[in-house]
């Protein structure tokens, strides 16, 4: 009993020995930070930078940027910025021993910049720091700096970093880095050994690793180091296989882009081929319907922002989504009864009053809105679904994809399942027999008008996901939405959505091998062909009305 | 005598003496600079152009939205003769184009080369839009297409051309275009007097194309382009080959816009691909709308009006010129559908109409 007592003591003094060595010891150089002493400050700093600990570096790296202060004599640093009132405050983020933002009664608090006292360095000290800067950005706060700190790692390769490189990746919360700093020890490691089962042994990790810059790694170890054979015919098979795994994501990567502009054509393309269908009309300014669509959004946008400050959120953008289509479909009805209506029958003229239509509509947003605004997307859309390492699925796309198959259900169901529907398809067929039967062929008219524009500003609002709002916007798809709708054939759903698809694919499945542009070219020189074959589309319309 | 007196009616007389007597005169007496007459040298290359366009959309009733390329294609081929005429004695004292040296290219490509010459590098200017229109004329004819999907496959044919002469691969210059020209056939490009040569080097090349249009629509070819407007269907069961008719017509236009452009690029100095864009060939379309499609005159005087408009506009209202042109164009379209020319008659119809109602 009282020997274990006595142990018991011992392994208390101990502990507390040790605990008091290593307490003070630390934060020993951290207090003397906050000194008034400038000699004692910069020595401080001296001996944390040659201690080069992880736990120290955001300390560096706050110095580094001039962005360290102090709080109820603690060290902090500048989180998210807050504008209200006129005054900018900031968050606070503590930065020893542990990054964590400042909480008080749990919420966050919030300081104005003269409220805090900051800590001033020589710019000696400072340009001290500059030496392990690559190691410090492998803390910081911004993923493209970590990455390209890692990067760095990967092109010096020495042994003595790999503890740090460790640290750091243990910090690591992002998936795709932490696979990108286990890639980087890995390759480390592989360079500074020279036992041959040792090598195979971490070649086969790096290849289970699948980083971004696995093969070009492995390719460099095969040409600059003295290998084995069976080494090398390892690293041979394990480069050959990363290839063909990187070609098929490229491939899927292709089809992925190309489903999206497909659906992209298809959005546009729906408006104009049913209004096409119906009036034999096409519409030159539709694009321009489109960019009402967008400008809609915007000014949804700026509405909120007046109504609810600068944090909106996301909701302002589902919100303008049926308002975009209320206004442009609004915009053609009123162009169908006060210009087209007097052109049915006569499309050649229809279409160059239409284009006269545009060169008005592009005008009058150049002047009330400027030439580039944009719109801020749904934070919920930032970013992108990681199906696999490389394969990146932004989200804003699936969106547009997704979005497009519900327009195409919605359009589908309006036209072949409801009464406006039968009558749009009736007046379609033949107008004077549906005259007869007793359907308002005018109002039928401006109903499709309506909703054909309103599906272009639908797709308007879709397209601030991807680009600005530029006055003619409308321009940079119409001609390939045009020779959409002509593929498909006359006013055909089926066929609008085969053909958007077909050429959205591929232009992506032509542009990795051509350019582009040569890609543009020949798209339409298959298109020409195509209609050699078939000049009334995919889906020609059938009967009496083939002939007119 | 009699019927030629009875052809030239007053718009001829007021035509001939304004650009002919009048503009050189005045520029010989120091009242009109030499940039207004070099401005109306280059409308005339338009109004060239818009010619061609008449006889395919007011006379065949093919709608061509491409015919600013065939404008271009003639003057990138002037273009090209003229800055290897010059090159040597360019910035870099090389035997190739400035562009060219910025791109790092050391030999002339090989189709540059026939531009060399002046007699070859005209004929090209008309070789080619001539044969690249057939082929593709022949290719869209042969499977009917007509109409608003015309419209559309040129649409995309100006588009896609503008994108490969957008390229620096191309050979072209690029988005630059083709620029800094300083002589052409031994004249000093920048010499006054080279300008107005060029300037009645243009003035009678539109009439002598005028006139001979005129011949085409009026001979037997012209009716039965005519006829293939009012309707194709008949005209085919009539055992005429429409087709080659069409392309024809599509040829000969494509010729005719490639002179006016060959005599265009002289006169600016610069081609750019922004010339041949898909609105450059709209733009064409409303100049021989509102002018009055299906008359040649009516071509001529659109494109004139609406070019001396256009400086009018951007000097006075700048920002304003969408507006004006895109309200024309859809008052044209919708109640002047005889243009301006054939405002009096459809003026003339409407007050008799009113009058027989009266009564």
């Amino acid at each position: 009993m009282y020997k274990l007592k006595q142990i018991l003591f011992l392994t208390l003094i101990i502990i507390t020995f040790f605990n008091n060595a290593f307490s003070k010891e630390r934060p020993y150089y951290i207090e003397q930070l906050k000194a008034t002493d400038l000699q004692t400050k910069s020595k401080a700093l001296a001996q944390i930078i040659a201690e080069k600990e992880v736990i120290y570096f955001p300390i560096l790296e706050a110095i580094n940027t001039k962005k360290i202060f102090l709080y109820q004599n603690r060290l902090v640093t500048l989180g998210k910025k807050h504008n209200e009132n006129n005054t900018t405050a900031y968050e606070l983020i503590y930065l020893y021993p542990k990054k964590k933002a400042v909480v008080n009664n749990s919420s966050k608090v919030v300081e104005k910049l003269t409220n805090l006292k900051a800590l001033k360095f020589s710019r000696k000290d400072r340009l001290s720091i500059i030496p392990i800067l690559p190691f410090i950005n492998l803390t910081s706060n911004d993923s493209d700096i970590r990455k390209l700190a890692y990067s760095q790692f990967q092109n010096k390769i020495d042994i003595k970093n790999i503890p740090i490189l460790e640290e750091a990746s243990k910090l690591e919360t992002n998936k795709e880095l932490k696979r990108y700093a286990k890639e980087t020890i890995l390759a480390v490691q592989l360079f500074e050994t020279n036992k041959s089962s040792k090598q195979i042994e971490l070649i086969k990790q790096l290849s289970r690793n699948k980083g971004d810059n696995t093969a070009f790694l492995l390719q460099k170890f095969l040409d600059e180091k003295p290998i084995e054979n069976q080494v090398k015919i390892q690293v041979k098979k394990e480069i050959s296989i990363l290839k063909s795994r990187a070609s098929r994501i490229d491939w899927l990567q292709n089809l992925f882009s190309g489903l999206s502009l497909g659906s992209i054509l298809i959005l546009i393309s729906l408006g104009l081929a049913i209004i096409y269908g119906l009036a034999g009309v096409i519409n030159m300014a539709h694009g321009e319907f489109m960019m009402i669509g967008a400008y809609t959004t915007f000014v949804v946008q700026e509405l909120f922002k007046i109504m609810l400050g600068p944090q909106i959120g996301d909701l302002f953008f589902w919100v303008s989504i049926p308002i975009a289509f209320i206004v442009s479909g609004f915009f053609g009805l009123i162009i169908e009864r006060l210009i087209i209506r007097k052109l049915y029958g006569n499309p050649l003229q229809s279409l160059l009053a239409t284009w006269g239509i545009s060169l008005v509509f592009i005008q009058l947003a150049r002047s009330v809105f400027g030439d580039l605004t944009s719109v801020q997307a749904p934070t919920l859309l930032s970013g992108g679904w990681h199906i696999a390492p490389q394969l990146v699925l932004p989200y804003n796309r699936i969106f547009i994809i997704l979005f497009t198959i519900i327009m195409v259900i919605l359009t589908f169901l309006f036209l072949y399942k409801s009464k406006y529907g039968l009558r749009i398809r009736a007046v379609t067929q033949n107008r004077e027999i549906s005259a007869c039967l007793g359907i308002s062929t005018k109002r039928i008219d401006s109903i499709t008008f309506f909703i054909g524009s309103g599906i272009a500003g639908i797709a308007g609002a879709c397209m601030t996901l991807i680009g600005n709002i530029v006055p003619d916007m409308g321009q940079t798809y119409i001609v390939d939405s045009f020779l959409v709708v002509v593929t498909g054939g006359v006013g055909n759903l089926m066929g609008t959505i085969i053909a958007g698809l077909g050429i959205g694919q591929l232009t992506k499945l032509l542009e990795p091998v051509f350019h582009a542009v040569y890609g543009k070219v020949i798209i339409l020189a298959i298109i020409i062909f195509f209609l050699q074959f078939k000049p009334k589309g995919l889906f020609p319309p059938k009967g009496r009305i083939a002939n007119e | 005598m009699k019927k030629l007196s009875k052809k030239i009616t007053i718009e001829y007389v007021i035509f001939l003496i304004l650009f002919i007597a009048i503009l050189p005169l005045g520029y010989t007496f120091g009242l009109i600079s030499i940039n207004t007459i070099s401005l109306w040298g280059r409308y005339f290359c338009f109004a060239i152009a818009a010619i061609g366009l008449d006889m395919l959309w007011g006379y065949t009733g093919i709608l061509c939205m491409c015919q600013a390329l065939f404008f271009c294609i003639g003057g990138y081929g002037i273009a090209m003769h003229m800055s290897l005429s010059t090159a040597s004695k360019g910035s870099y004292g090389a035997a190739i184009p400035d562009f060219m040296v910025w791109n790092q290219v050391t030999e002339l490509p090989l189709f540059w080369k026939p531009f060399e010459y002046f007699p070859l590098a005209i004929a090209l200017g008309v070789l080619v839009p001539l044969v690249f229109s057939s082929f593709f004329g022949y290719f869209i004819f042969k499977s009917r297409l007509k109409g608003v999907y015309f419209a559309i496959i040129t649409q995309a044919l100006a588009l896609a051309m503008w994108l490969l002469f957008l390229r620096n691969e191309t050979m072209l210059g690029g988005t630059n275009g083709l620029t800094n020209f300083k002589q052409l056939g031994g004249l000093n490009l920048s010499e006054s007097s080279t300008k107005l040569t060029l300037y009645l080097i243009s003035c009678v090349t539109l009439i002598l194309i005028y006139i001979g249009s005129k011949k085409l629509v009026n001979s037997k070819f012209g009716k039965v382009l005519v006829a293939i407007r009012d309707s194709e269907s008949r005209i085919r069961y009539t055992s005429y080959e429409i087709k080659n008719y069409q392309i024809a017509i599509f040829a000969i236009a494509a010729v005719i816009a490639a002179i006016g452009g060959m005599l265009y690029v002289p006169q600016t100095g610069i081609i750019t691909p922004g010339r041949m864009d898909v609105k450059a060939s709209i733009e064409m379309i409303i100049w021989v709308a509102l002018g009055g499609r299906g008359k040649l005159k009516g071509a001529v005087f659109g494109t004139l009006l609406v070019n001396f408009l256009y400086s009018v506009f951007t000097s006075v209202l700048p920002g304003s010129w969408l507006y004006v042109i895109g309200i024309l164009f859809i008052v044209t379209v919708l109640y002047m559908d005889q243009g301006i020319i054939g405002l009096p008659k459809q003026i003339s119809k409407y007050i008799s109409k009113v009058k027989a109602t009266k009564v």
